[in-house]
């Protein structure tokens, strides 16, 4: 299988990269792990002339907390994700997504930017992201701009970053103390699979170990996008942590939950296990805000 | 399509090479240095047969650019041998009859190498998640993942 011809460019900054794009503004499509884009160029499902590659920029691979805000760098790998204390420690649903992407191969391939940028609705860097509450730093011609993740996504495919701009870094608020974190993918096979259901959540309790302080469940291949699941958020805050109240929650997502039929399963299968895939979610992350 | 000028270091040794955008490392592994180990199945990262290390990383070959390995390591299953003397990985394959007809061999042995080099003595769940990605279609997986075992039992003691 021939990839088709394009020409290559290796920008060596963040400006030049915006530079070279806004010339092939429409034309060009950026480069990074390469493990979706070569597919679909293979698959002669997408064919741009030209390919940026963000491989000569630094920086772009690191994750850093500076004042209450945690970084993610776009290139930083799904392997690097997945084995990174740092990411495990300030946004640890990443790195439990992270850890079951596709198989070890693709994961050292694999960048997070890549993967929110190609905006597949089962994405497993993308559902935790959510969960995270991360925002999407866009660098373009004109400037800078941050947009919450939730909004970025418009559909299978597409988010809401032009053609001339690149997703510079992800950021997200610093864990507050007591914060746990939990990620459930369904599939067929352990590996190298697209999720029939993938949740995240993220839970915070207050000092007394037990009140649920802030909850966020996010939810994978039941939308046209990776989506939040209001409804189940609503149900935890202010209440007591635990199975009864993991399980109440589990049902709003499932009412949240806007899933089809489609060759990997019925919408009503994935809306059954969007409640017992939420419930499990939160019961890891209560483990997890509870020093376990 | 303006073809660009790369160094690669292909088992320990230094090539110039130019290449065309479009080639994958794989095709110019194969093809322009002739190291046909390396094995092409689905080609879109699925099946694991191109697996090479790059950087002592597994990658699948097919879906990385040869422009994007410029300036790396790569190791791929002509490297692994030491003259006539084959890597214990290798001689264990062949013992446990863990090779039928051999087409995912080469991408399961740089797969098991590099789990090794991290994690010299690994239990049967993380042979199994490390070669998770490299597919075997003649049978199972038992030998393979036997045939890791006993290579990693081995290296240990030596």
């Amino acid at each position: 299988m021939l990839l088709p011809r394009f020409e290559y460019h290796q920008p060596a900054s963040l400006d030049e990269a915006v530079e070279v794009l806004g010339q092939y503004a429409g034309e060009a499509a950026v480069l990074a792990g390469g493990t979706d884009l070569l597919v679909n160029m293979k698959h002669q499902a997408m064919a741009p002339s030209h390919l940026v590659s963000l491989a000569g920029v630094e920086g772009l691979d690191q994750a850093s907390a500076d004042g209450g805000r945690v970084t993610v760098g776009p290139l930083m790998s799904a392997a690097v994700l997945a084995q990174s204390e740092f990411i495990a420690a300030n946004a640890g649903a990443l790195a439990l997504g992270a850890a079951v992407l596709g198989s070890p191969q693709v994961r050292t391939r694999a960048t997070v930017g890549g993967n929110v940028c190609n905006a597949r609705p089962a994405a497993d860097m993308s559902v935790p992201l959510l969960a995270l509450g991360a925002r999407a730093v866009l660098t373009g011609p004109d400037g800078q701009r941050q947009v919450d993740l939730e909004e970025f996504f418009v559909g299978p495919g597409q988010t809401v970053r032009a053609p001339g701009e690149l997703l510079s870094a992800l950021e997200m608020d610093a864990p507050a103390p007591g914060t746990g974190w939990g990620y459930q993918k369904l599939g067929l096979r352990k590996a190298l699979e697209i999720s029939l259901v993938n949740v995240a959540a993220a839970l915070s309790l207050e000092d007394d170990g037990k009140t649920i302080k802030a909850a966020r469940v996010a939810l994978g291949a039941v939308a046209p996008t990776p989506i939040l699941a209001p409804g189940a958020a609503e149900v935890l805050v202010g209440q007591a942590a635990g199975g009864d109240v993991f399980k109440a929650a589990g049902q709003k997502a499932a009412a949240d939950a806007k899933p089809i039929d489609d060759h990997r399963g019925s919408a009503w299968y994935r809306r059954e296990m969007v409640a017992v895939l939420t419930a499990r979610a939160l019961n890891q992350a209560w483990a997890r805000a509870q020093g376990q | 399509m303006e073809k660009i000028r790369i160094e690669l270091t292909v088992n320990g040794k230094q090539h110039d090479l130019l290449v065309a955008p479009n080639r994958t490392l794989a095709q110019t592994l194969r093809e322009d240095l002739r190291l046909t180990g390396t094995k092409q199945g689905c080609e879109v990262g699925d099946c694991g047969s191109c697996t090479v290390l790059l950087d002592d990383v597994p990658v699948n070959s097919c879906l990385v650019l040869a422009v994007q390995a410029a300036g790396r390591r790569v190791t791929t299953i002509e490297g692994l041998a030491q003259g006539n003397e084959l890597h214990p990985i290798q001689e264990a394959m062949i013992q446990h009859g863990a090779i039928q007809c051999g087409f995912c061999t080469p991408g399961m042995i740089l797969s098991a190498k590099a789990l090794l080099d991290r994690n010299p003595d690994p239990d049967a769940g993380e042979i199994k998640d490390a070669l998770s990605g490299n597919l075997c279609r003649c049978t199972g997986y038992q030998k393979i993942v036997e045939a890791v075992q006993d290579a990693a039992a081995k290296m240990g003691r030596d």
